[in-house]
């Protein structure tokens, strides 16, 4: 038992089921931002410690703070609808659909024993410059396939939030 | 590597990803705010990212870390289209409730 792990499983597990029991759309941005911190503690315990400054400068800075912009400008105080789908079939659907892919992902705890051959970890693990040296030399390709996609979602979000004439 | 117990190692990383990945699937699939979906969909993301860095530290290998970025780069993008695509809507339909957009429903 780590005690460490064990609060910020409880915090990051009670901030998703308040994110998505919660009325408005705000507390549960609120709720996400409390899970991105929790997950971000953990990564520091999980020796990624420039994983978890990602995690808090990208998500819970740059991501957020769009989504809570985008709340900003979309909510209209007056407009009123059911929290969930009134379709009672889509509710039983959706939480036996949930329920089966918790269970599905976790009977893959079972074969975990045999996949953790190394439980000893090296020195310098997770050090920013072996990130960076995996990140650039091995990784060189997807690298810079993902600023080509970064790139391309740029120009799709300006010509899809650009007003037609 | 010792006794294998619950909550302990990398087993009680695995449940909290898929408890996360669970919840945001729940949320996706019953919840009728757009803007709530695309929080679901990012817990999905980060229950992944969380996986990904458990494995990373019980293998040792930087390999799951450095996939992570590339992570955060698609969700960024899915974000920035995302939210785009929904002020277009908004701006079409006067709403955020995802029951009313089922202009090519059917």
């Amino acid at each position: 038992m780590d005690p460490y792990f064990i609060v910020f499983f409880i915090m990051a597990l009670g901030a998703a089921i308040f994110m998505i029991t919660a009325k408005d759309a705000l507390p549960s941005a609120l709720g996400l931002l409390t899970v991105f911190i929790a997950l971000s503690a953990l990564y520091l315990h999980l020796s990624a410690p420039l994983v978890a400054i990602f995690q808090v400068s990208i998500y819970a800075g740059a991501i957020l703070v769009l989504i809570v912009f985008v709340i900003m400008l979309l909510t209209v105080p007056s407009e009123r609808f059911q929290l969930f789908q009134r379709n009672m079939s889509y509710r039983i659907m959706g939480a036996v659909l949930g329920a089966l892919m918790t269970a599905l992902l976790a009977i893959g705890l079972k074969g975990v024993k045999d996949i953790i051959y190394k439980r000893e970890i090296p020195e310098g693990f997770g050090h920013p410059h072996l990130f960076g040296d995996f990140l650039f030399r091995d990784y060189l390709l997807h690298f810079e396939v993902a600023s080509v996609l970064l790139l391309v979602a740029l120009i799709g979000a300006i010509y899809l939030s650009k007003k037609k004439a | 590597m010792g006794d294998f117990t619950m909550f302990n190692g990398l087993t009680g990383y695995i449940l909290l990803a898929s408890l996360l990945f669970g919840i945001g699937a729940i949320g996706f699939l019953t919840r009728r705010n757009t803007l709530i979906l695309f929080m679901c969909v990012e817990l999905m993301l980060n229950a992944v990212n969380l996986m990904l860095v458990a494995f990373s530290h019980f293998r040792a290998d930087m390999a799951g870390q450095v996939m992570v970025l590339f992570i955060y780069a698609v969700a960024a993008a899915e974000v920035a289209v995302g939210l785009a695509i929904l002020i277009a809507l908004f701006r079409h339909v006067g709403s955020v409730d995802v029951t009313r957009f089922d202009a090519l429903r059917w």
